[in-house]
């Protein structure tokens, strides 16, 4: 066993450790015993004075008891730390419902969602984008889609003119004529853009709003692809059950020519107040690129064919989002924004 | 036009109700508003006869004499009292017995007046909510049975189609026309109205004679003229149709051609003979200021180009659009001329709108009436206005047609169908199918020829049969297929991809995006605009005087955003928006816009259409479009930035500060920077709408100006009603798709450590030296060994001095810098900027 001397130090170490009741205290215990001023430091460091046969048992007493003191230490240290962190994280409590700090929040306007949402789907399908002015000449807007001077279907779209000749374009279609003069069959484009009516603003009605044409010309391209392709548009833009259905109509530059509707996505055809009880929705006007607006391009109508639509970028919008009043979209309130961010 | 379904059933035989008919149209592309019932809100009120009228009564209220009289409804007979002007022993007329309901729940009961029982009540058109007639008296139902159900006996148990006609089928502008549709769509037979007006003495043509001076504009006018005729109310069941219908009952003469128009579709114009000069018609061109007084009483002042019904001495109506008062018929006229005509549709529209006159028969001689039919229409009226005001028709018809319809053949390929369509019905189901349509068809080998019938004039080429075929075959058999063949590389136009860039980058940094109508106010323009600015362009028919201009200035529509939310107790806004101005090019080619740099698209040549150079040429319009001397616009395209407010999402935690005029300028520069355009700050800017002393501009290394930001001029911000400061920036977007980004290039990571040293200068309050001219100055005394370079504070002491504060890190590629040679830099850059600028170096 030990040396008297020595057990009388490590009775007095056992007894400081396991009274200490923090890491301070322990650290006093260590400093106390183990330190350069320690108990059993000095004791060691006057090994010397001893009487020689003394010498190796207090010696080989005190490291052990110093090993043993370690040990002991060792064993309280880290629970006493762990317990005093925890009484600290105690004090300073974090309240985790106070809100996160967020970077600051923006949003991307409805409209661009929607036409974004567009012009992904038919360029997956093989379309390219074109543009056009907005500002266009009579000729493109009118003249060339069969739409002459003195035509009744000149009140189908009520123009705000710039001068005699040039005019707000009223659709994008003359980017049909633009696209179509500047090169050959294959054509397959979609005009995203911006158009002009001379319509007083109201719930339904914006003197400006905005348009997606879309084109097809090439060899063998019949009315039944114009249907396959806006069915597939139709699920992709309103889910994967939706339905479209044609409705003969008229539209000077194109022939035979269709309204078409998307079963209503909230009643399914049961008939709801979305769909006024009719169980279908307009969205889009189409059909097939009427001869003479190829022959106004220069193109052979016995050759190619083509078909073509129409769609408001605002009717999608209002009726993916649910928003019953196309003046929210241009009044720009940052509570209406922000729903879209 | 509202159609009531009971007059189509009269020239159909169709088991469907109302709604169903309504859904075939539908389908075959006749578009229907809405059915509705036509039957007024009354119950019980039936058809009686005055059998006698007794006694007279002290006078009513107003002085009018009340009589009693004695009402019989066949089984029944009642005590009425009654004080209409027309009443009359024999009379039928609308009876309301007690316990009868009028419209707003008026129930009738045996009531005393002036101390004398009456069972029931006598009722004018007001009363019974059919019309607004009540001075004239009760609503008398000559020729019907007594105790017949009023509803029933005026036609009104019927609905009423609200029918909406494309431009391309004036054919379908009547009854009849629907009546001829629905027959086609269902299979039922379609019977036209039989014609037969009984003719008698003289001959029409020496009663009127007809000469038309300008047969390119009426290729055709007929006139029947019938004598004797006595004018006054029409009977109530045709008034209640006309009323039914949305026309106005005037007289039997005149309700009897406006029922003819409705039920043909032909407008006839009826003019009281006596007052035709000569009996004599012509039909010419107005003169250049001729005055000419129309029917409802309005002066018009005409031009040239407008067509007139006159007589030998004077207009006497203005052809297809209104007739004239000078030979109105009144209740004097004895003899009526009656004219049914063909007008060149373009010419009716053009005077129509240039008078803004918009009417019945405008309207359908505009979209075409049919050349044929009109005869048959002037038949049928005739023998109404006989049947209704008595009179005899003279024999025959005066019937000027020097420009005679050719007849149109057009030719069917089956084939065609199928190119068409994808899909096609057997031959046999084509051919019966146009038949059906009153299209007559002959087999020509494989395919069909069709003789178009001058009603159809939509018809003009073989895909106008193929689409007939298809609309009524039913556009559900259109099979759905994907387009065929190759598809080429999608290529999307480098605009496209900017925006979304720019959009993604500044939504990134916590703005709104804004889309504003492209409309700008010219009473804002001295705020908004330098006179140096190129012409606005302008609208000829703007919808408001406050919209009468596109927009000029970039920041128009968010600066309309902010003070939309301001408004609206919102008062931080951060929002963006892609947009474009608008304006007249400038003669000199190239310095066109604003901020001087950009080549943004033009009407004439659109550099954006994603299309080739050599197409370019195509674009301009053919040259039979030459007179079109448009004056080219230009759109430029720019990002509009606006804040007013925190500049942050104001918390629990901070973003309380406001934003100012460097979050403007950063968000510019962060736009910029993501377009991979590098900027430096350059002179003020060029567009108005700024605070003088708070406007700068961003420039590129090619020294184009490509942005500008700023303080919005106060007094721009206060118009629209904004009370705090508001910053902004603009980028040219066209300028910055027109710098090609340097190509990414990777570099080596350093290898040696970097040396870091901070250096602060007191400058004074001297406003020409600023830090950028500091950095580059000190960028240039550092040299190569310089890596990175950037003011990391900024601090005003209160006398308006200001210390700037730069770090400066150094490094070589080929060793570890000592501190001598860091030091040695250091002081060279520290005598350079002091001496040069006169400055201090800021010690401590």
């Amino acid at each position: 066993m030990g040396h008297p001397r020595v057990d009388a130090i490590v009775q007095q170490a056992r007894e400081a450790v396991a009274a200490a009741q923090s890491s301070s205290e322990l650290e006093g215990v260590r400093v106390g015993f183990l330190g350069r001023q320690g108990a059993l430091t000095q004791l060691l460091r006057s090994l010397g004075t001893l009487a020689p046969e003394e010498r190796p048992l207090v010696g080989a007493a005190a490291n052990e008891a110093k090993r043993e003191l370690e040990l002991l230490l060792e064993a309280r240290l880290p629970a006493t730390l762990e317990a005093e962190r925890q009484a600290e994280r105690r004090r300073r409590r974090l309240d985790l419902t106070l809100p996160g700090r967020r970077p600051p929040k923006g949003s991307l306007h409805p409209l661009t969602r929607v036409h974004d949402e567009i012009v992904t789907i038919f360029t997956g399908l093989g379309f390219s984008v074109a543009e056009g002015p907005e500002i266009e000449t009579d000729y493109h807007n009118f003249e060339a889609l069969n739409i002459p001077r003195d035509h009744p279907a000149r009140d189908m779209q009520d123009t705000l003119y710039v001068s005699e000749s040039t005019l707000l374009r009223t659709h994008t279609s003359p980017v049909q004529i633009r696209a179509m003069l500047a090169q050959k069959p294959p054509v397959r484009i979609i005009v995203p853009g911006k158009v002009y009516r001379r319509d007083v603003a109201d719930m339904t009605h914006s003197p400006m709003f905005h348009q997606v044409e879309g084109l097809a010309v090439d060899r063998g391209i019949t009315m039944a692809d114009l249907k396959g392709t806006l069915e597939l548009f139709a699920r992709e833009m309103f889910g994967p059950r939706s339905r479209i259905r044609f409705r003969p109509s008229f539209f000077p530059f194109t022939e035979p020519s269709a309204e078409v509707d998307v079963l209503c996505f909230v009643c399914h055809g049961d008939g709801c107040r979305l769909c006024k009880q009719g169980g279908w929705l307009e969205i889009l006007g189409s059909g097939m690129v009427h001869p003479q607006v190829l022959r106004n391009v220069g193109y052979d109508p016995e050759e190619v064919t083509g078909w073509a639509f129409g769609m408001g970028i605002e009717r999608i919008a209002m009726l993916k989002y649910g928003i019953d009043d196309l003046r929210l979209f241009f009044e720009n309130d940052l509570r209406f924004l922000e729903q879209f961010a | 036009m509202k159609v009531p379904y009971e007059w189509v059933r009269e020239f159909v035989d169709l088991r469907l109700t109302a709604a169903q008919a309504a859904d075939r149209l539908v389908n075959a592309g006749v578009e229907v508003a809405s059915v509705t019932p036509l039957a007024p809100d009354l119950k019980g009120v039936v058809v009686g006869e005055i059998e006698a009228v007794e006694r007279e009564l002290a006078e009513g209220h107003g002085g009018d004499k009340l009589f009693l009289c004695r009402v019989s409804t066949g089984r029944e007979r009642y005590s009425v009292v009654c004080g209409a002007p027309n009443t009359r022993v024999g009379a039928r007329a609308a009876f309301a017995p007690p316990g009868a309901v009028l419209p707003g729940g008026r129930r009738i009961a045996t009531a005393k007046i002036h101390g004398v029982e009456s069972q029931g009540m006598l009722c004018s058109e007001r009363e019974l909510g059919i019309g607004e007639e009540h001075e004239a008296g009760i609503l008398l139902v000559d020729g019907a049975r007594p105790g017949v159900d009023l509803i029933a006996a005026l036609g009104l148990d019927d609905h009423v189609l609200e029918v909406e006609i494309t431009p391309n089928r004036p054919d379908c502008l009547s009854v009849v026309g629907i009546a001829r549709e629905l027959a086609a769509l269902t299979g039922a037979r379609f019977r036209p109205p039989r014609v037969a007006p009984k003719e008698s003495g003289e001959a029409a043509r020496s009663l009127a004679r007809v000469r038309i001076e300008a047969p390119d504009l009426c290729h055709r006018f007929t006139a029947r003229v019938i004598s004797g005729v006595t004018v006054g109310p029409a009977p109530a069941r045709l008034r209640a149709r006309l009323r039914a219908v949305g026309l106005r009952p005037i007289s039997n003469v005149v309700d009897a051609t406006n029922y003819v128009l409705w039920e043909l579709g032909q407008p006839l114009h009826a003019y009281d003979a006596e007052t035709v000069a000569e009996g004599t018609i012509v039909v010419r061109r107005a003169r250049a200021g001729e005055r000419f007084t129309t029917l409802d009483g309005q002066e018009r002042t005409l031009d040239a180009s407008m067509l007139l019904i006159a007589d030998p001495r004077r207009a006497i109506g203005l052809a297809g659009v209104m007739g004239g008062a000078n030979t109105e018929v009144t209740e004097r006229t004895t003899r009526v001329l009656l004219e049914s005509a063909w007008f060149a549709p373009a010419s009716i529209r053009r005077t129509s709108r240039a008078l803004g006159l918009r009417t019945d028969a405008a309207y359908r001689f505009e979209r075409g009436a049919d050349i044929e039919a009109l005869v048959t229409a002037s038949a049928r009226a005739a023998a109404l206005i006989a049947e209704l005001a008595g009179g005899t028709i003279a024999r025959g018809v005066v019937d000027a047609y020097p420009r005679k319809r050719k007849p149109l053949r057009v030719r069917l390929r089956m084939s065609r169908v199928k190119r068409v369509l994808g899909v096609a019905p057997p031959p046999a189901q084509a051919r019966k199918i146009l038949t059906g349509l009153g299209l007559p068809v002959k087999a020509r080998g494989a395919d069909l020829e069709v003789t178009v019938p001058s009603f159809r004039r939509d018809i003009a080429m073989e895909d106008d049969l193929v689409e007939e075929i298809i609309r009524v075959w039913g556009y559900h058999r259109i099979p759905s297929t994907l387009p065929g063949g190759a598809i080429a590389l999608v290529t999307q136009p480098a605009n496209l991809r900017q925006s979304q860039t720019v959009r993604q980058a500044l939504v990134g940094a916590g703005l709104a995006e804004v889309i504003t109508h492209a409309f700008s106010d010219p009473a804002r323009a001295a705020l908004f605009r330098r006179p140096t600015d190129p012409a606005p362009v302008a609208l000829l028919n703007p919808l408001a005087q406050d919209a009468s201009w596109l927009r000029t200035h970039p920041l128009e529509g968010v600066l309309g955003a902010v003070a939309t939310n301001v408004r609206r107790q919102q008062p931080d806004v951060r929002v963006f928006e892609i947009c474009k101005t608008y304006s007249h090019a400038t003669s000199g080619a190239g310095a066109t816009d604003k901020a001087g740099v950009s080549e943004p698209a033009r009407t004439a040549a659109p550099g954006n259409s994603g299309v080739s150079e050599p197409a370019r040429a195509a674009l301009r319009p053919p040259s039979k479009q030459a007179g079109l001397t448009a004056p080219a616009t230009t759109e430029p395209r720019w990002l509009a930035i606006a804040l007013t407010g925190a500049r942050g999402e104001p918390g629990w935690s901070g973003g309380q500060e406001r934003a100012d005029v460097y979050d403007a300028k950063g968000l510019a520069e962060h736009a910029l920077e993501v377009l991979g355009v590098r900027a430096t700050t350059g002179d003020a800017g060029a567009l108005g709408g700024f605070e003088p002393d708070c406007h700068g501009s961003l420039v590129t290394e090619g020294g184009a100006t490509i942005g500008e930001f700023g303080e919005v001029a106060a007094a721009l911000r206060e118009s629209l009603g904004i009370p705090s400061p508001v910053f902004a920036a603009v980028v040219s977007l066209d300028a910055a798709g027109a710098v090609v980004p340097a190509p990414i290039g990777y570099q080596a990571l350093p290898r040696f450590p970097a040396v870091e040293r901070d250096l602060a200068f007191v400058v004074g309050s001297d406003q020409t030296l600023t830090a950028a001219r500091i950095e580059s100055a000190l960028r240039e005394e550092a040299g190569p060994l310089l890596r990175r370079l950037e003011l990391f504070d900024v601090f005003r002491f209160p006398d308006g001095r200001s210390s700037l504060a730069w770090r400066l890190l150094f490094q070589a590629e080929d060793r570890t810098l000592t501190d001598d040679e860091v030091n040695s830099i250091q002081e060279r850059v520290i005598r350079r900027i002091t001496e040069t600028f006169h400055i201090t170096l800021r010690s401590g």
